[in-house]
């Protein structure tokens, strides 16, 4: 039962660093626009630098 | 399923939100709402305020923290208590709130102090603002729903190893182990994921009012508090896994609500940040300048490049050009203009440049009027949404009422038993799904009819238009285009049919009359290369026709007796005669043509099972016609407005529910006695409507889907109230006897609120044959347009 005092310090640790992970991905824009980015690859024509078209 | 799914929801929004990238919009001082100042200058306020001809200014403002009907009762009050406030709407699922104000006596920013006083966050309907409003939004309820999950996890993981008993149970210290590490996973959870309902709950009682918020904050509270004091003293239960358990849950259920409410706010959206952000107006001496859309001026002229955005209403100055009006029609597709037609803010030019001169500017745009008509909708909170708000509030006290009930009688029986009881009954009961059940549904189905071009007015249309059993239409401009179009064209001696009309058109090209505009219409119609022969020196004889010298002859056409000098015949009067010196070329009758969807709309709403009527002004011949090659049965002629509504009033007598179709703008006094009035209108006359529904982009077909939606709306709509009374009075008194232990409670009463908003997202989605239009409609969209 041993291996339970280094398994549970690590589960919580990894948990942690999900979190930030996450967290992270959220505040840089990962979850903003989940539409556009499938979308692109279908444009045919690169749009021009007047009506750009990015993902946000 | 779900490339349909995405293609689907690849409607006119999204179409926009592609096109308009916020990040390029520039950074105007329209951007700092605190800033006092700056509303005070009327050339920024004019971008959120309209003013209406009375004295009276109105406006949409975001309201961030409404969550429910005590918050929407408490900025109601606040702001009706300023003097010179006229009205102030509320709508808790949108955020939204509409504000009519005299503005002789109150100004712009004594509202925005007011409202800042309540302690809620108020910014004008700004594209800006709102993007930043709703961003946070997500972004906060992602993390508190990842927050919650991972937590929920972690708790019920360590539980499961004390209720499988996996440990010695001699182990004390083991499991005093596990219990505080149930405390670790659960505590982030309920003190971060959790606020919101905290937040929303300490609001409410300050209202002194009853939410949903209230028993779900006292059972967490309670819960998590019961718990720690048992792992303190190493006593009894914990239920740190139900407590996380029952936030994610929740929070789940929030979460998808949320997405619905923005998805029912991307259409308004998308309409407001239509209008670009700068516009070239020409200067005196003929040079471009670039300014700011906002600072336009009616009569400035302005030039738009080939796939720019019309900057205001307008007419076109230039010759012709061709215009995407997806705004209107929510469908993308070219439209010739040619001089002097009109051009609405929003829509984007295909071919160019264009030149025009500017009739309307900001919130007076045929766009604003279209943004502002669909948010009021939003805003309004309808008949059963009031109700279903009440019930909730009486369903909180009763459930309160009963905890109490728990306890005590518990306390009697078996004092230990008592805690878990009580916490069951808070639990298990559901007002979430009870205080979702009508508004998720009716927010759904106006986002579906939005998104097919059908814009609800008043939302309480829906309920009407699902028990309609009579559609009465008007004729003209309803069934049938406004606008003529030649029915026969029978050529003189020697003259073919196709040169006739070639000849015709040239000369029709030149005048905007309506005749001559359908002439012209049809040449183009049957043949792309009409225009071979050139017309000169193009001459109108008012009243009477045109002419012109075409390969150096005189060629004129008009009525008979000026087409011919004189000498024809008088009695081919309602004809149009093509005639050079030679004599008659050919005569061209002309008649008002069906719309394209009339016969399908009608026969889709017969096979609903309605009976369709026409009621028109025109004459009985003409009407009999259109009735006989619609396949309508019952007409009537010749009627006055005063006739229709005295029909109108005849049949409702009868216990007949009517819908009136109209064009919106003549028909007024008889689409207010119908029971549902329905209009089709486009661009400007859109702010003036008396109708309940509007068809924009006058497209009749969407009349029979709309009804679809409503009745599914309707069926969608009791399934989930019957479905919350019966899961309450089944829960309840379980959990009061004590059968239901607290982790069930909370996987019960998620599951129900989830049952309610997962059935309302169902709106909008039966109909395959429709989506599978709009699928193909998104994909050439793509590729006609390449997204930008």
């Amino acid at each position: 039962m041993n291996v339970l005092l280094v398994m549970i310090p690590l589960s919580i640790v990894l948990l942690a660093g999900a979190a930030i992970a996450f967290f992270w991905a959220v505040d840089h824009d990962q979850f903003e626009d989940m539409d556009t980015p499938g979308l692109l690859p279908l444009d045919d024509n690169p749009p021009d630098s007047d009506h750009a078209v990015r993902p946000r | 399923m779900a490339a349909a799914e995405w293609i689907t929801q690849l409607g006119l929004a999204d179409y926009y939100r592609l096109r308009t990238e916020p990040a390029q919009k520039p950074t105007d001082p329209t951007v700092g709402i605190d800033n006092r100042a700056a509303w005070q200058r009327p050339e920024i306020s004019r971008h959120v305020v309209r003013e209406l001809d009375d004295g009276r200014s109105e406006m949409m403002l975001l309201i961030e923290g409404v969550r429910c009907s005590a918050c929407v009762w408490l900025i109601e009050r606040s702001l009706n208590s300023l003097t010179g406030v006229i009205d102030v709407q509320v709508n808790a699922a949108s955020r939204r709130a509409r504000i009519a104000w005299h503005r002789s006596q109150v100004t712009l920013p004594q509202i925005l102090d007011a409202l800042a006083r309540t302690g809620y966050r108020a910014s004008p309907l700004d594209a800006q603002a709102l993007d930043d409003a709703r961003r946070r939004e997500s972004r906060d309820a992602l993390k508190r729903l990842l927050v919650a999950g991972f937590g929920a996890m972690q708790a019920m993981m360590f539980a499961a190893v004390l209720y499988l008993g996996a440990l010695d149970s001699n182990d004390a210290s083991t499991t005093e182990l596990f219990r505080w590490l149930g405390f670790l996973a659960a505590t982030p959870v309920v003190l971060y994921s959790a606020r919101p309902f905290f937040v929303g709950a300490m609001r409410m009682l300050r209202a002194r009012r009853l939410g949903m918020d209230v028993p779900v904050s006292i059972a967490i509270a309670l819960i998590y508090a019961a718990s720690l004091i048992e792992a303190v003293r190493g006593g009894g239960d914990v239920y740190f896994e139900s407590v996380s358990m029952f936030v994610f849950f929740l929070l789940a259920g929030r979460y998808l609500e949320m997405r619905a409410r923005h998805r029912a706010g991307d259409l308004t959206d998308a309409l407001a940040r239509l209008a670009p952000t700068f516009a070239d107006r020409r200067r005196e001496d003929g040079t471009l300048e670039r300014i700011g859309t906002h600072e336009l001026r009616i009569g400035n002229l302005v030039q738009v490049k080939e796939g720019g955005i019309v900057p205001g209403d307008g007419v076109l100055i230039g010759t012709h050009c061709r215009v995407d009006e997806a705004l209107l029609t929510g469908e993308s597709a070219p439209i010739a203009k040619h001089r002097g037609d009109s051009l609405i803010a929003g829509s984007v030019l295909i071919d160019g440049p264009a030149e025009i001169r500017i009739e309307r500017v900001g919130a007076d745009t045929a766009l604003a009027a279209i943004a502002m008509l669909v948010a009021r909708a939003q805003a309004e909170r309808p008949r059963l949404a009031q109700l279903g708000e009440r019930a909730a509030a009486r369903f909180v006290a009763r459930v309160l009422l009963l905890t109490l009930l728990t306890v005590v009688c518990w306390s009697i029986v078996d004092p230990s038993r008592a805690f878990t009881a009580a916490l069951a009954v808070l639990v298990v009961s559901c007002p979430c799904a009870f205080a979702l059940a009508v508004p998720a549904a009716i927010t759904r189905a106006l986002a579906v009819l939005a998104d097919r071009g059908v814009l609800v007015v008043k939302p309480d249309a829906i309920q009407s238009l699902a028990d309609a059993t009579h559609v009465v239409f008007d004729k003209t401009g309803t069934l049938t285009d406004p606008e003529l179009a030649v029915v026969e064209v029978s050529p003189g001696n020697g003259w073919s049919r196709e040169r006739a009309l070639q000849l015709a058109s040239s000369i029709a090209r030149e005048s905007r009359h309506p005749v001559a505009r359908a002439i012209s219409a049809s040449a183009s119609r049957d043949d792309a290369n009409a225009a071979v022969a050139m017309a000169h020196d193009v001459n109108s004889h008012g009243g009477l026709g045109l002419s012109a010298t075409i390969d150096g002859r005189e060629v004129r056409l008009g009525r008979a007796d000026f087409a011919l000098g004189r000498s024809g015949n008088a009695d081919a009067s309602d004809a149009v005669v093509l005639a050079d010196d030679a004599g008659i070329v050919a005569t061209f009758r002309l008649s008002e043509r069906l719309r394209p969807d009339a016969r399908m709309t009608i026969d889709a709403l017969k096979a609903q099972g309605l009976t369709i009527a026409i009621a028109s002004g025109d004459a009985p011949a003409k009407v009999a016609d259109v009735a006989t090659r619609l396949g309508v049965a019952t007409w009537r002629a010749r009627q006055l407005p005063a006739d229709k509504l005295a029909w109108l009033n005849e049949l409702r007598a009868s216990g007949a529910r009517v819908i009136v179709v109209g064009d919106g703008v003549n028909d007024a006094p008889v689409l207010a006695g119908a029971d549902v009035a329905v209009a089709l209108m486009s661009g400007a006359e859109l702010a003036q409507t008396s109708s309940d529904i509007v068809l924009s982009g006058e497209r009749l077909q969407s009349l029979a889907s709309a009804r679809d939606v409503a009745r599914q709306t309707l069926s969608i709509l009791q399934q989930n109230q019957r479905w919350t009374m019966f899961y309450n009075f089944a829960a309840v008194p379980l959990a009061a006897l004590g059968f239901v232990p607290p982790w069930l409670a909370a996987l019960g009463m998620s599951a129900s609120s989830l049952c309610v908003i997962l059935n309302a997202l169902r709106i909008g989605k039966r109909a395959s044959r429709t989506r599978r239009t709009a699928s193909t409609k998104a994909v050439r969209l793509v590729r006609d347009t390449g997204i930008a």
